[in-house]
């Protein structure tokens, strides 16, 4: 009994702290009114002077129905974190970045390491490294302030660029923090980001410039330059297109602009060491991503004619293996896929278009030796600047380790490459 | 101490064993063993094997608890300050995975500039725990399994779309002194083999009961070694900075899905068998207390509680120092307390039966 | 007080001497020989139409017996036995029977003429099968033994009859069945009940305050029941009733948590049907005991468990809120107990406009004027709504979801996560009469599991369960293949 009235008086102490903390609320947390979702953030070479311009995209609920986001431009910051800081002291919201799913770096930056700018990230456990990281044209800031012609803020139009869907078409190739920082830190010091560029298109219907332009400006001091946009799960009735303030003349507005990411960065030691073109990486994504499912056109002769076959790949097999032949190292890329012919760019007999779908030898055989020739483009791009791309090097030291210390330097343009491909028809 | 089931001690081994290594220890093996991880847990695990192989052995010889073999072999005294050297050492094997926990609850389970008050009401709830008996501690295993059963493979179901099992080569690249240094200077996370020496005499020897806990314990070893693999085959080279482990594995699954992060649902119930685990050694280190005292478990359950707040909160900003401490210095202690003492005993008593 | 002389008169002197309330009629009348009798008995509760058809007439019709067994088979009352302590006797006339005196005899026979008023057997509201038996205990506690009776007809069915309330005198009857309840606890049950030293038992939440190891819990330690079915089963399990009279509430022990989560229609549906029923049930409670806490938690403290566009739905509702999202949902629940309060104790005709007025008209313009979030107010619901999926738990659940928002509130996450460690400490280490309550979980118990939140076809549950310890284990006999 006696233990029973101890145990009594312990848990009234208790509840009785609890609920002082619970009514006081006043023990350091923020709660969510004072919290702006930072939901991408960019990072550029500084403007002027040394250092780096951090702009946040934040959301900004709004009390009722959709809301709208802007964007908030620390300039000349010696590092992320104080951009951060900066973002917290001049606006007075406390940033997050647990939602942030972007980190967009402009592309100046990728002339030195850009790892000198993302440690932040993986330093700090209140990012989370499973976001996405692309390179843009230009600066981050002018990517974020152009608008997508469907009313998407462009964190979330660039996010859908980039989703996982255009991975496994092999439209882009799509990194993470985390991939990006493993292939830095390991034997390649290697790794591709997309890289986006934007290009300008009609304004959409019901684009809403005007009502962007009218919207209040968020600006409180000359450093921040906030930009309403519309959040993505706005209705497009009220959502507002973008106005980027701190853009330089002549960039898109009121969702006039597309995000392209079908190019991709190579990276070696962190700085940018060649772009791959569309066709290169759809045939890198084909040959060493997630990517199983894929469009491409190829010329051929049908019917004795040259036509343009628009060809639907399916990948059933893709490997890449490190041989030693003779003492020296053998990269061979095994894919086997099935294609059929979606269109071409001749008119035809019915009887052909009906059996259309079943692409011809001719076509076939044109179709892998593009694919062979795309391939190979990359992987010598990717040979030339060091970028083990192709993840030869990392093979090499996990696979064929007595010879990792002989071809360490040197094993990318040491390594003789080799394609089996092999694409069959439906029948 | 009341008594406890051989089935609650198998569950004890699967379920509650593998979450103490789920936090800093991978990262810390990833440190030194790189990736071959696997090797430095698996001695671990071999040692630790032999000694529940040991004890167990003792349990179906002898039924009596650890501290009548003592007092009969060696008189009372002796096993007084045999349990008063025990107790040290349980307190001092808590104190470091709770700085652990502590770094984990303030660094995952908050976003915001948390203070240690967030994480301080562990003590009142250990100190609870640290009232009940041996029967207490063996339902809270009943209900640990089941929790861990569901949550454990979740989450590293989540995390296998994410893994390179490639990445655990080439086995050859590690020299093995350093895996061997892996290996000893995690012994302070290797501390389950002597808390079955504390049961002792706690649990009725069934038919096939070594069997089953060996099993048991193997069950959770590999529990152990899936978790390492698959840790470090997401994580690679970066592995070492991955100090919350478990918390890191599932995300890249469910960041980018429609529902969110919902591995935390399983991360919250897998915390909620951390912190019974937590409470173990806390609870054996009030028992030794209390056989060496002679005491009811009040008092020594609130100084030993009191008195790892304390440190907790004087180590706060010390984790690093702490972890540095118990792994790299004070090695050969645990593995003294871990592995030779309890197989010393178990054989002392087991010779002392055989002979006349 | 001395024994009851040989004289009529001076008989009734002794026992009006007790009773001196003016309810406490006399019928006084002779036998055909002109001796005097006395019928004492209390007004409103004795069958006067008996009395006179059972007691006076046969009794007016003939000479007076010498003898107290002369006289009882004179009489043509079936229940009839003799007390010679006046007490005693004074006792039986409050418990509605009516002592008769005759003039040379020294006690009183007692004609068991008790009539009370009582309700018609009905189905209880509190637990409407929508398929099964229908029938439900009435306040009496003769009726609620014949209910029981009626389903298990077997000679192992005993009653032991106890009073308890100095001034009550409430009858108790523990009921169980022999060779199958564990003596042990009979035992313990008896001597608790025996034990009770209370002026007065209004019902049988009374005597379970009693008969439990920690009366102060938040977790009830005796099953209840409203119900002769469901009282039946459950004590073919192994089970001991306990029922009061006044009370239409039975009470089973021991008690294990897991058995509120099962409902009597179980027994009735398909096995994966109940097992489902069981499975939501025990979500809902999770459901209503950790919503709130963790939907104030994520805002106060882990925004990032909450997926980016809900987390956005949930900002833009709680901006210009003056209330922290802790204290808006402790006050919304304080808000939910008070209407469900109000709403038990008023008359039905107010109770559909209150409800009206307190779910739609207050919350919506609540939620209109800025007071309260509409998402708060959607969580308030579900919580609501979910606990009443187990009834018998409402006043645990509803109590645990304040003590859990506050958790939340002050410590996050991680204070939800301790306090569920907390109350799995101790529910762990709680238990009466040697069945702990959580089992068959903790400590698991793999026969009794078949039962439990899983419900194994009628056929596999051969058994009945391990954890009472019962000796005849065996509840299905070898069937044909």
């Amino acid at each position: 009994m006696r233990t029973d009235k101890l145990w009594a008086r312990v848990f009234l102490a208790a509840a009785a702290v609890l609920l002082l903390l619970f009514f006081s609320n006043d023990f350091g947390l923020i709660d969510i009114r004072e919290t702006a979702i930072v939901v991408a953030l960019g990072i550029d070479e500084a403007e002027e002077g040394e250092g780096y311009d951090v702009t946040a995209q934040i959301a900004v609920p709004a009390n009722a129905g959709p809301g709208s986001a802007a964007n908030v431009t620390a300039k000349g910051v010696r590092t992320v974190s104080e951009g951060i800081a900066e973002l917290n002291q001049e606006t007075g919201w406390y940033p997050t970045l647990v939602h942030c799913r972007l980190i967009l770096l402009g592309e100046a930056l990728t002339e030195r390491n850009v790892f000198d700018v993302l440690g932040y990230f993986l330093r700090n456990e209140a990012v989370e490294d499973s976001c996405q990281v692309a390179v843009c044209a230009g600066t981050a800031r002018e990517t974020f302030g152009a608008g997508s012609p469907v009313n998407d803020i462009s964190a979330s139009a660039i996010i859908k660029v980039l989703s996982s869907e255009a991975q496994k078409t092999g439209l882009v190739s799509v990194t993470i923090l985390k991939d990006f920082a493993v292939g830095y830190y390991s034997v390649s010091e290697s790794g591709a980001l997309p890289y986006i560029t934007v290009k300008e298109e009609a304004e959409s219907q019901g684009g809403s410039a005007a009502q962007a332009a009218a919207l209040p400006s968020l600006v409180r001091n000359k450093r921040w330059r906030p930009v309403r946009e519309p959040l993505p799960l706005a209705a497009p009735a009220s959502a507002e297109g973008g106005e980027s303030q701190g853009g330089k003349s002549g960039e898109s507005k009121g969702g006039g602009a597309v995000f392209q990411a079908s190019e991709t960065m190579l990276f070696y030691r962190g700085k940018k060491a060649a772009i791959l073109t569309p066709e290169e990486t759809l045939a890198y994504n084909l040959a060493a991503t997630d990517t199983d499912f894929a469009y491409g056109n190829v010329t051929a002769a049908q019917d004795g004619k040259e036509a343009v076959c628009s060809l639907q790949m399916k990948i059933g097999k893709k490997r890449r293996s490190l041989s030693f032949e003779n003492g020296m190292p053998v990269f061979t890329f095994t894919i086997r896929a099935k294609a059929r012919v979606a269109d071409t760019d001749k008119a035809a007999p019915i009887l052909n278009i009906a059996k259309t779908q079943i692409a011809e030898e001719s076509v076939l055989r044109a179709a892998e030796q593009k694919f062979k020739e795309e391939l190979a483009s990359a992987a010598e791009k990717a040979a030339r600047s060091g970028c083990d791309l192709f993840g030869i090097k990392q093979r090499l030291y996990r696979f064929r380790h007595k010879d990792y210390e002989a071809f360490r330097e040197n094993i990318l343009s040491a390594a003789e490459l080799r394609y089996d491909i092999r694409f069959s028809g439906l029948k | 101490m009341e008594k406890l089931k051989v089935r609650q001690i198998c569950f004890y081994f699967m379920a509650m064993m593998p979450v103490a290594k789920l936090l800093v220890y991978p990262a810390a093996l990833a440190f030194r063993a790189k990736n071959c991880l696997l090797f430095s847990s698996l001695l671990n695990s071999l040692l630790e094997g032999a000694v529940v192989a040991l004890v167990m052995l003792l349990a179906k010889k002898t039924g009596k608890p650890l501290f009548v073999l003592l007092e009969q072999r060696a008189g009372k005294l002796w096993a007084k300050i045999a349990y008063g050297a025990f107790a040290l050492y349980f307190f001092a094997s808590a104190l470091l995975p709770l700085l652990e926990q502590k770094n984990f609850v303030l660094q995952v389970l908050y976003e915001n500039a948390s203070t240690l008050l967030s994480f301080a009401p562990f003590f009142l709830l250990s100190f609870y725990a640290c009232t009940k008996g041996a029967s207490s501690m063996g339902r809270i295993a009943d209900v640990a399994l089941p929790v861990f059963a569901l949550s454990f493979p979740v989450l590293i179901l989540l995390a296998l779309p994410h893994a390179d099992f490639a990445a655990l080569l080439p086995l050859s690249a590690v020299p093995a002194r350093e895996i061997a240094k892996g290996s000893l200077f995690s012994a302070n996370w290797y501390t389950d083999g002597a808390f079955l020496l504390f049961w002792l005499g706690h649990f009725e020897y069934e038919k096939g009961a070594a069997g089953k806990v060996l099993g048991a314990y193997a069950a959770g070893t590999f529990a152990v070694l899936l978790f390492l693999a698959v840790f470090y085959a997401v994580f690679a080279d970066i592995a070492l900075r991955q100090q919350n482990a478990v918390a890191q594995i599932a995300k890249y699954t469910t960041s980018f899905t429609s529902l969110g992060r919902v591995d935390y649902l399983f991360l919250f119930a897998l915390a909620l068998v951390m912190i019974f685990r937590m409470c173990i050694p806390v609870q054996m280190c009030v028992h030794c207390l209390r056989r060496t005292v002679g005491c009811k478990p009040l008092l020594p359950s609130a100084a030993v509680n009191l008195l790892l707040l304390a440190l907790t909160v004087f180590f706060n900003y010390s984790f690093l120092e702490v972890q540095t401490l118990f792994t790299q210095k004070l090695w050969s202690v645990f593995a003294l307390f871990a592995y030779l003492l309890p197989a010393a005993a178990a054989l002392l008593a087991l010779r002392r039966r055989r002979s006349p | 007080m001395n024994a009851l002389d040989r004289s009529c008169k001076e008989n009734e002197r002794r026992i009006k001497d007790i009773l001196t309330s003016e309810d406490i009629l006399v019928f006084r009348f002779q036998t055909a020989d002109g001796k005097a009798c006395a019928a004492i008995y209390a007004d409103g509760i004795t069958d006067k139409a008996l009395l006179g058809e059972q007691v006076a007439r046969p009794l007016s019709s003939q000479e007076a017996p010498a003898t107290a067994e002369e006289a009882a088979t004179a009489l043509r009352a079936p229940e009839c036995k003799q007390v010679t302590d006046p007490q005693k006797a004074a006792e039986e006339i409050l418990a509605g029977n009516t002592a008769v005196l005759i003039d040379g005899i020294p006690a009183a026979l007692i004609a068991g003429l008790k009539k009370m008023s009582t309700r018609a057997i009905m189905e209880p509201p509190g637990s409407v099968a929508v398929k099964g038996p229908r029938e439900g205990f009435i306040e009496d506690v003769k009726t609620n033994m014949s209910l029981v009776r009626n389903r298990l007809r077997t000679p192992k069915l005993q009653f032991k009859m106890l009073t308890a309330g100095r001034q009550s005198r409430t009858a108790v009857a523990v009921g169980y069945l022999e060779g199958i309840a564990d003596e042990k606890t009979v035992k313990s049950i008896l001597g608790r009940i025996a034990a009770i030293d209370i002026d007065g038992i209004p019902d049988s939440s009374y005597v379970a305050k009693f008969l439990s190891r920690r009366p102060a819990s938040l977790f009830r330690s005796a099953g209840t029941t409203e119900k002769p079915d469901v009282l039946a089963a459950r004590m073919l399990e192994g089970r001991v009733a306990v029922l009061v009279d006044g009370s239409p509430i039975a009470l089973t022990l021991p008690y294990l948590l897991v058995e509120d989560l099962q409902g009597a229609q179980d027994y009735f549906a398909s096995p994966l049907r109940a097992t489902l029923s069981r499975v939501l049930r025990f979500c809902g409670v999770l459901l209503s005991v950790l919503l709130p806490a963790f939907y104030v938690a994520a805002q106060l403290f882990k925004l990032q468990i909450l997926p980016l566009s809900f987390l956005l739905t949930i900002s833009g509702n709680v901006q210009g809120i003056p209330l922290s999202p802790g204290l808006e949902l402790f006050f919304l629940l304080l808000v939910l107990e008070i209407l469900v309060e109000a709403s038990v104790r008023m008359p039905k005709y107010v109770a559909l406009a209150l409800s009206v007025i307190g779910a739609l008209i207050l919350g919506d313009t609540a939620v209109k004027a800025g007071l309260v979030s509409s998402s708060a107010i959607i969580i308030m619901a579900i919580s609501g709504i979910a606990a009443y999926t187990v009834p018998d738990l409402v006043g645990t659940t509803s109590v645990l979801r304040i003590v859990f928002v506050v958790a939340a509130g002050s410590i996050g996450t991680f204070g939800v996560t301790l306090l569920i460690a907390l109350l799995l400490y101790y529910l762990t280490a709680a238990g009466d009469y040697g069945v702990p309550l959580l089992a068959p979980f903790a400590p698991l118990v793999g026969r009794d599991l078949k039962d439990s939140l899983f419900k194994a076809p009628l056929g596999d549950l051969g058994k009945r369960p391990a954890v009472f310890h019962t000796k005849n284990e065996t509840r299905l006999g070898k069937r044909e293949k």
